[in-house]
């Protein structure tokens, strides 16, 4: 399949990264500052968040309310996150509209006038989200389980702690922004029916005398405890476990991620083989691959009635453990099938795309080519996963079950 | 883009929607038949026979269904609502025939008595999981209330004691009632072959028995209910509150005047409610949406806050719609969200496997098919005057049902 990406990187560092989709009428462009919750600081966690939610709270000559009418009013489908690494402003959008929105996300990013005077409605938002998530049985284990894997601060939640995010004045937001929204370290991708040479000549221009200021560096903390029970007042017990595999940037993340799937990547996998279909212990029952740039986890979550909970892990564990030694071929191919597939299609989605190209060049300071991925997958054998298994047996499990009773967790999980 | 439709002679419909540069096929089976379909002593068969197609026909185990569908890397799932029950994949274009042909073998299901009691439990589970989730029940609920004796007050998953009451017997019923050739569309979208569809569906459901098409149970027009009721979640951190009242049915040309009306009030983002209530971090959420039937149409409000504000911001919210039916909107802010409407509307339509879900049922209610550019000119083409009209004859601050689920109503003391 022919393909057309497209780098070019700006003297004050922001990298600009491009996909030509033909076919789609739509282009979607996503801003990555390496405003990332990592940066949050001690008793400050939700920083980031709150900032970015700050960011849209008026920007050179828009107010808040501006900013929106002037998006939406282009029909421009926006969306503001925060996660571990990034700050990230996007939208979708109509092709022609590329050129509204451009100068839109540039004083978002540039000139963000973080007043004071909207801290409070802000921060109320923030409490209101996080005040939800409380509610939230799956979010909640899931957010346990990295806070307890990942070395402090990538295993903090981004989206902040109440108790921090109450106290944070705007002295802080404005630093905040200051030192961390800055052009070393930014990532601006777009994917679709985009014109390459004018696209970077617009980004010159709005964002080429910006100036860099240092990078911010992390310390890497401690992780948490191996096991922990989050007592809740729910008829399902929630479980999750993690163990660390091998970031994405590193190559034997395909023999891990291959291995990850044939546990519980799709309807064929094990776990919802054994767990779903023969046992019937549950509605959901999966594992999958999650990483960082430095570090990356297998993560299995299952969610069912306290009664049948012990017996759910029970078997997981088992699943977990009789990995090594016994994939199969025709595992390894429904693996390939599913990821090829997967990748074709996400060629139908200009944001899926503009995200996927975003994240390759901060893992790997390059994009790889459709053709290049595919072959990794097409490389992949069960003797390379088998070697892979051999060497890092599933070990040194963090296990987090939300609930209304603990479970029992084997002492020999960590072996 | 173009359509195709053929009638096979049992009475199966098999259309398409080609886009020749797409990358993908996407293909599905569309039943004319959900929750609404069903009797007291079949309340759930829809959700739990849509389970039990997955579990594999006399020559066809579980197992095997499910190492096929990854076999082809196909993304493969299925779901039911109130009227319409639904078998979807996406697959790239090479895989078409096989896909097409797992699926079709896939509904004339064994239904095995053993197959039947451990899904059985898969089903209760997902009950409590949702159960569990906000917003507890208060949706259900408020439509039971609100639909009162319609078909459509009942709950798609239905309930544990309904579900443990079924006998495997009155599924196998339901299925040779309702899965009859004549009640089912086969659709694909996409890099479609058409030929190879056709060929497909006439070699695989061509023997399908054609039984006469049953009728959907006739209903008397619904008479929506105003009251308040309570879920009390003593644990829960916000109140969860959803309000329906009554909104043009799918068969009205309101239907799109009434979604834009809904986002102009109530979207996620950028709407008055937002400005209102979210922007300011008064509420978690609150939104406002349409969703039509065949033959009833419902607006609904939802609202999560902080437990002590949830009657003061309900209020609040109906001042919103008061104040909008007096006052009227501007055109600035009807542009605002004209565009934004008709902007998710094209990114939705580059993408075939979310074409299916609007071609596929359209087709099964209708009879009819509409591109993306006729929705894209419907929209464009909506004034001021349209909305109005939706305001005036769906008063949003008329009578309306309301649930609560939270912490409201427990007995305060521990």
């Amino acid at each position: 399949m022919k393909q057309s990406l497209f780098s070019a990187r700006l003297s004050n560092g922001i990298v600009v990264l491009g996909e030509d989709l033909p076919g789609l009428e739509s282009v979607a462009v996503a801003f990555h500052t390496p405003a990332g919750a990592i940066h949050d600081g001690p008793g400050r966690c939700g920083l980031a968040n709150l900032s970015g939610e700050m960011m849209l709270r008026g920007a050179a000559d828009r107010s808040s309310r501006e900013i929106v009418e002037a998006l939406e009013g282009a029909g421009i489908q926006w969306a503001q996150s925060v996660s571990t690494s990034h700050a990230s402003f996007a939208g979708a959008m109509v092709a022609r509209q590329l050129p509204v929105a451009l100068p839109i996300y540039a004083d978002i990013l540039r000139r963000p006038r973080l007043p004071e005077e909207e801290l409070d409605n802000a921060r109320q938002m923030v409490l209101q989200n996080l005040a939800g998530t409380e509610d939230d049985p799956g979010h909640r284990v899931m957010q346990a389980l990295r806070q307890l894997h990942f070395p402090h601060p990538w295993g903090m939640p981004s989206e902040g702690l109440s108790a921090d995010v109450e106290g944070i004045g705007i002295g802080a937001v404005r630093e905040f922004v200051a030192a961390h929204v800055r052009p070393a370290g930014t990532i601006i991708a777009a994917a679709g029916r985009i014109d390459w040479d004018d696209f970077v000549r617009r980004i010159e221009r709005l964002f080429g005398d910006w100036d860099s200021g240092a990078t911010g560096t992390v310390v890497p903390g401690p992780r948490g405890e191996r096991v922990r029970h989050v007592p809740h007042d729910s008829q399902q017990t929630h479980i999750a476990l993690a163990w660390s595999v091998p970031p994405y940037r590193e190559d034997a993340s395909y023999e891990a991620s291959a291995a990850l799937s044939v546990l519980g990547g799709g309807s064929s996998s094990r776990l919802f083989s054994e767990v779903r279909e023969r046992r019937g212990l549950c509605y959901s029952v999966s594992a999958g691959y999650q990483t960082l740039r430095d570090a990356a986890a297998a993560v299995c979550y299952s969610g069912t009635s306290a009664a049948r909970a012990q017996e759910t892990l029970d078997v997981m564990l088992a699943e977990i453990r009789r990995l090594p030694g016994t994939i199969q071929e025709a595992e390894i191919e429904r693996v390939r099938a599913r990821a090829k597939s997967a990748l074709v299609m996400q060629q139908e989605s200009s944001a899926a795309r503009a995200g996927w190209i975003a994240k390759q060049w901060y893992h790997l300071g390059t994009v790889r080519s459709l053709a290049e991925e595919l072959a990794r997958y097409d490389r992949l054998t069960v003797a390379s996963v088998e070697a892979w298994l051999a060497a890092n047996r599933p070990a040194g499990l963090t296990v987090v079950s939300l609930g209304k009773e603990p479970l029992e967790v084997p002492i020999e999980v960590p072996a | 883009m173009k359509f195709l439709h053929e009638r096979l002679p049992n009475g199966l419909d098999v259309i398409a929607e080609v886009t020749d540069s797409a990358l993908s096929t996407s293909v599905g089976f569309f039943v004319r038949t959900g929750a609404r379909d069903e009797t007291d002593a079949e309340w759930g068969v829809s959700h739990f026979l849509e389970h039990m197609v997955f579990k594999g026909t006399t020559d066809l185990s579980a197992d095997e269904i499910n190492r096929r569908f990854d076999w082809m890397g196909a993304s493969a799932n299925a779901f039911t609502s109130e009227e319409d029950t639904a078998y979807h994949a996406a697959v790239l274009p090479e895989q078409q025939d096989e896909v097409t042909s797992l699926l079709a073998r896939m509904m004339r299901p064994a239904l095995r008595e053993e197959d039947f009691a451990t899904e059985k439990l898969v089903i209760l589970e997902e009950i409590r999981m949702y159960d569990d989730q906000p917003p507890f029940g208060a949706d259900d609920r408020c439509r039971a209330a609100f639909f009162g004796a319609h078909p459509l007050a009942r709950s798609v998953l239905g309930t544990v004691a309904s579900i443990e009451s079924l006998p495997v017997e009155a599924m196998r019923d339901y299925h040779r009632r309702r899965y009859a050739p004549g009640n089912m569309v086969l659709a694909a979208t996409g890099a479609v072959d058409f030929a190879a569809l056709v060929e497909s569906a006439r070699r695989h459901c061509g023997d399908w028995e054609p039984l006469p098409t049953p009728p959907r149970r006739a209903a008397a027009p619904v008479r929506p209910a105003a009251g308040e009721q309570c879920i009390v979640r003593p644990g829960s951190v916000l109140e969860y509150a959803v309000r329906l009242s009554a909104g043009p049915p799918g068969d009205d040309d309101d239907r799109f005047a009434a979604k834009l009306a809904a986002a102009i009030l109530g979207d996620g983002s950028g709407s008055r409610l937002y400005w209102a209530l979210v922007d300011t971090g008064e509420a978690e959420q609150a939104t406002l949406h349409h969703q039509d039937f065949l033959d009833a149409g419902m607006f609904a409000t939802q609202l999560s806050c902080d437990p002590e504000d949830a009657r003061a911001l309900l209020e609040r919210i109906l001042e919103v719609y008061r104040r909008t039916s007096e006052e009227g909107i501007g055109t600035a802010e009807l542009e605002q969200h004209r565009n934004k409407l008709a902007g998710r509307w094209v990114l939705l339509g580059e993408r075939p496997r979310r074409r299916l879900f609007d071609v596929g049922p359209e087709w099964a209610h209708s009879g009819t098919y509409r591109s993306v550019a006729d929705d894209l000119r419907t929209i464009e083409g909506l004034s001021l005057d349209d909305v109005r009209r939706v305001l005036d004859r769906w008063p949003l601050h008329g009578p309306g049902t309301t649930v609560l689920a939270g912490p409201l109503g427990a007995d305060p003391s521990p």
